[in-house]
């Protein structure tokens, strides 16, 4: 990743298990990066745009968004994210149970960069992880500050 | 009528369907017949009126005789008196012409009273008396005529006054009488008669007013009774079709919140699914460490390494993560078929034209690995019908019920399976025929239900292909059935519509 300032990875996942399986794969392909956990899109939505250590305010970031969150649809925060004139720049990996034609042409056309189905069998989806976990490690991610 | 609810007509308002009928060839029959009587009955009074004429015509001819009888008697004696007082030889031809024709006018009244004993017996008396008299003045009329006038005048004198005159003129005038009664009597019949004839007539035709007026007034009245059902059919008519659009919508929103509610399923089942595989496999990873543990103590210090300890490394914990595995890649195939079935549902048939020998033809190419192995060959019999449907939803059905017939072929025997058709009652019939390990009788229903499955449980599969077949067969608008015996192959049979509804609803 850049040199300068370390990439935030931001985890919107209500599944407290997805969410431990997701980071130990990550950490299992080699990236050590910082992963924020929000289990809701309001506390992620939050953070993505009003803390301080938020990608709006600071630093550079790439989010992992699941799609069947309890308060709100992971769509409208795709939407809300690729709507900011700053974050929209912030690249989105969709990461979901749901396969659904519909939906990944949706999330598409909303401008998520990457949409991932997680596998039910865990051998594919540690696989998928670790893969991009490796993805992480060679895409360039912007400079969140203007 | 009014405040009357339609349905609720009773039914003793209308004439009743049985009395209607009845009436309804009761009436006309009856003016039938009326009309025979009349025709019969008229018949038979002309028949008779006929006769009383003839009988007044006989009585008139007879009368007329009569009269003629007596003109001719009354002039034979006017020419002898007028010849015996003036000698003129005019008065002695009138005698002389008249006298010679009162036999045969006597014998025409014989022949014409025959038939009446009365004037038979008088005609009888009559016949000696006009000899006398004839007799008496042809002799008085011949004296004169030889000269002797008054020798003449003298006889006429001694019998002009006799018995014989007085008798014919008494006899001629009863006859005549006889006859005027017996004219009066038959005229009285004949009017009786014609008087008879009209009262048949009248009464006949009142009758048949009568017939008319009332099947007239029962067809008025079964018109407005039939005019007021089909009014009322109509009303039900608007009803039914509002109901059976209600019921529809009903359905198709239920049937839409069905598929949904698969969807929505399968999809929120699968998320805590990604979990179990995940910490199972994760318990495996971390169970690593602890059985090299274990296998390390069992070198450095056997003293430690309980007899439960060694189990649990070597078998329960691998036979624990094993079963969970299993059960859940099991839930995950079933997971998928019935997001699978759901997605079907959802998914817009787009009809277009097929050629179901081609379906079949591709099916078998893409099966060509599994036949050869198998050594099972595919035969399209005869030319089967082309169809107007979904691509898709055909493809789907012909290559599963193929590839069940494949994949349940009875070992040892050279699989065959032969696809056929015919169209029926303008729909296409679809037959799908092996010679495989065939079907229990008590599966053939159970067999088209998801996730069940039938006979040995020895081929892989989750019981998802027949039901998926029969979801599209019924999406198509068509039906399924299964012909089969244990051993002797199984027929599937479909009956699909030639040419697909457009579909109106559950578009995804």
């Amino acid at each position: 990743m850049t040199d300068h300032k370390p990439v935030t990875i931001v985890m919107i996942e209500d599944d407290e298990g997805h969410a431990r399986l997701i980071e130990r794969n990550i950490r299992r392909a080699g990236i050590f990066n910082e992963i924020k956990h929000f289990r809701d899109g309001s506390s992620g939505l939050e953070f993505l745009f009003k803390a301080d250590a938020g990608p709006v305010l600071n630093g550079p970031a790439l989010i992992l968004l699941d799609l069947n969150l309890p308060d709100m649809s992971g769509t409208d925060i795709l939407a809300r994210i690729k709507g900011h004139e700053v974050l929209k720049r912030t690249p989105v990996v969709v990461l979901t149970t749901t396969d659904d034609k519909v939906e990944v042409q949706r999330c598409y056309d909303l401008g998520c960069n990457v949409y991932i189905t997680k596998p039910v069998n865990y051998e594919a989806f540690a696989e998928a992880i670790r893969q991009l976990g490796l993805f992480l490690a060679v895409i360039q991610v912007p400079e969140a500050a203007p | 009528m009014e405040g009357v609810s339609p349905v609720a007509t009773p039914r003793l308002r209308r004439l009743s369907e049985t009395l209607f009928s009845r009436l309804i060839f009761g009436l006309p029959g009856a003016g039938f017949a009326t009309m025979l009587l009349i025709v019969g009955t008229t018949l038979w009074l002309a028949g008779r009126s006929q006769q009383f004429s003839a009988l007044v015509n006989h009585t008139y001819q007879v009368e007329t005789q009569v009269a003629d009888l007596r003109v001719l008697f009354e002039r034979t004696e006017a020419g002898r008196r007028g010849y015996l007082i003036s000698g003129e030889s005019f008065y002695r031809d009138v005698f002389d012409q008249t006298w010679r024709q009162i036999p045969p006018a006597i014998d025409e009244l014989a022949r014409l009273t025959l038939d009446n004993a009365a004037q038979r017996d008088r005609i009888t008396s009559l016949r000696p008396q006009m000899q006398i008299l004839m007799q008496q003045m042809s002799l008085s009329v011949e004296r004169a005529r030889t000269g002797d006038l008054e020798g003449g005048r003298k006889l006429f004198l001694e019998e002009a006054n006799g018995p014989q005159i007085t008798g014919i003129r008494q006899l001629l005038s009863e006859m005549q009488n006889e006859e005027n009664r017996l004219l009066a009597l038959r005229n009285e019949r004949q009017v009786s008669n014609a008087r008879l004839l009209m009262g048949v007539v009248t009464g006949a035709g009142a009758l048949l007013a009568v017939l008319a007026l009332s099947s007239l007034l029962i067809m008025r009245r079964y018109a407005r009774d039939l005019q007021r059902s089909q009014a009322e059919l109509q009303v039900l008519n608007r009803g039914l079709e509002e109901a059976v659009r209600e019921r529809t919508a009903d359905l198709t929103r239920a049937n839409e919140e069905i598929q949904r509610f698969a969807y929505i399923v399968s999809h929120d089942l699968r998320s805590p699914l990604v979990n179990v595989m995940g910490f199972t496999t994760e318990l495996e990873l971390a169970s690593q460490p602890l059985k090299a543990l274990v296998a390390r103590a069992e070198t450095v210090a056997p003293e430690i390494v309980t007899k439960e300890a060694r189990a649990a490394v070597d078998v329960d914990l691998p036979e624990a993560v094993g079963f969970i595995r299993a059960s859940t890649q099991k839930m995950d195939r079933l997971i998928n078929a019935i997001l699978q079935l759901s997605r079907q549902g959802r998914r817009t048939l787009r009809p277009e034209r097929l050629s179901v020998r081609r379906v079949v033809e591709t099916a078998a190419t893409s099966m060509r690995h599994q036949l050869d192995e198998k050594g099972a060959v595919i035969e399209v019999e005869g030319d089967p019908p082309e169809l107007v449907s979904d691509r898709l939803a055909i493809e789907q059905v012909f290559s599963n019920l193929i590839e069940n017939a494949v994949k349940y072929l009875k070992p040892g025997r050279p699989g065959v399976v032969t696809v056929r058709g015919r169209v029926q009652a303008g729909r296409a019939i679809y037959e799908v025929q092996d010679n495989g390990r065939g079907i229990d009788p008590k599966d053939h229903e159970r067999i088209f239900e998801l996730f069940r499955r039938s006979g040995a449980q020895d081929q892989p599969g989750e019981g998802i292909g027949l039901a998926n077949v029969r979801a599209l067969v019924y999406r198509l608008g068509g039906t399924i059935t299964c012909e089969s015996e244990l051993d002797r192959g199984a027929t599937f049979r479909l009956s699909l519509p030639l040419s697909m509804a457009p579909e109106q609803g559950i578009a995804a």
